[in-house]
């Protein structure tokens, strides 16, 4: 009966070192994930974050959620957060090199065909800058309007070609479409035929009416 | 097949500005229906060089860069 007295004691503090050893194991778990994950994100959070921002803060958080539960001592939920992101971060560079390729192919196309737009406005406001009397429908105003909207567009060119030799391509995109529109807007004043690829869209056609059901073949 | 499509794409854009002679027209006439002035015509002819000879002889249905 004396002897059992004296193994509580040694029993509680085994149990207490269990507990103890636990908890430590799950925070060495947790703090190696939380530096996995944040070893895996920094290396490609500037490109990442570059092509699809919303995702990029999306993991981001999680290692922001992963070190407040850390800190909380909360070392199981943690580890959970923080041991998923190193693949959430492979498949984001993945995304992001998918992304970075469909800007790339968008901006050789406008490139390829907004200097010529640009041309060709630049050469008729020329030679509409030579004529004594305006075709009609154009007047001395718009002929000046037209000349403002043509310049601020081909100022913007330059820009948006120095965004995406500065590596921003979704703002060189972005300024690529303003210029587009403001040529488009340019060359309607001045009665000129707008590229098909230029054009802005057209609404869609109404869906056609259900084909009559075929009569049935006569028999015989 | 790549190529194709970049042709199509580079066609999509293409920005040149045409017109198809119409009976009766002459290069003064197209001139005054784009510039509104007909004497500067030249400017149509000088752009049509590999298809006109003369500015005064245009023909039905011709397709001229309208520059």
């Amino acid at each position: 009966m004396k002897s059992k007295k004296y193994w509580v004691p040694v029993l509680l503090v085994v149990f207490g070192l269990f507990v103890a050893a636990c908890g430590s194991a799950n925070k060495d778990a947790a703090t190696a994930a939380i530096k996995a994950a944040e070893d895996s994100w920094n290396a490609v959070k500037a490109e990442v974050a570059k092509y699809i921002p919303d995702q990029a803060k999306g993991v981001d958080d999680a290692i922001k959620a992963a070190k407040e539960n850390f800190d909380k001592g909360n070392f199981d939920a943690a580890l959970e957060t923080a041991k998923d992101i190193p693949t959430r971060v492979k498949a984001l560079v993945s995304a992001a090199a998918a992304k970075k390729a469909e800007l790339a192919k968008a901006w050789d196309e406008m490139s390829g065909g907004l200097p010529g737009m640009l041309e060709a406005i630049k050469s008729r406001l020329d030679i509409l800058s030579q004529s004594r009397k305006l075709p009609a429908g154009l007047d001395k105003a718009k002929l000046e309007d037209a000349k403002g909207g043509y310049e601020a567009a081909a100022k913007m060119w330059e820009d948006a070609k120095a965004a995406f030799a500065g590596g921003n391509a979704a703002d060189a995109l972005a300024k690529g479409k303003t210029v587009k529109d403001k040529a488009v807007e340019v060359m309607t004043a001045l009665g000129m035929q707008i590229p098909a690829a230029a054009a802005p869209a057209a609404a869609p056609a109404p869906a056609p009416a259900p084909a009559p059901a075929p009569a049935p073949a006569p028999k015989g | 097949m790549a190529d194709e499509e970049r042709k199509q794409g580079a066609d999509a854009w293409d920005a040149t500005q045409w017109h198809v002679v119409e009976k009766g027209e002459t290069l003064s006439k197209i001139s005054k229906k784009y510039y509104g002035d007909p004497s500067l015509y030249m400017k149509i002819f000088e752009a049509n060089r590999d298809v006109l000879k003369n500015p005064d002889l245009i023909k039905i249905g011709q397709k001229l860069r309208i520059p």
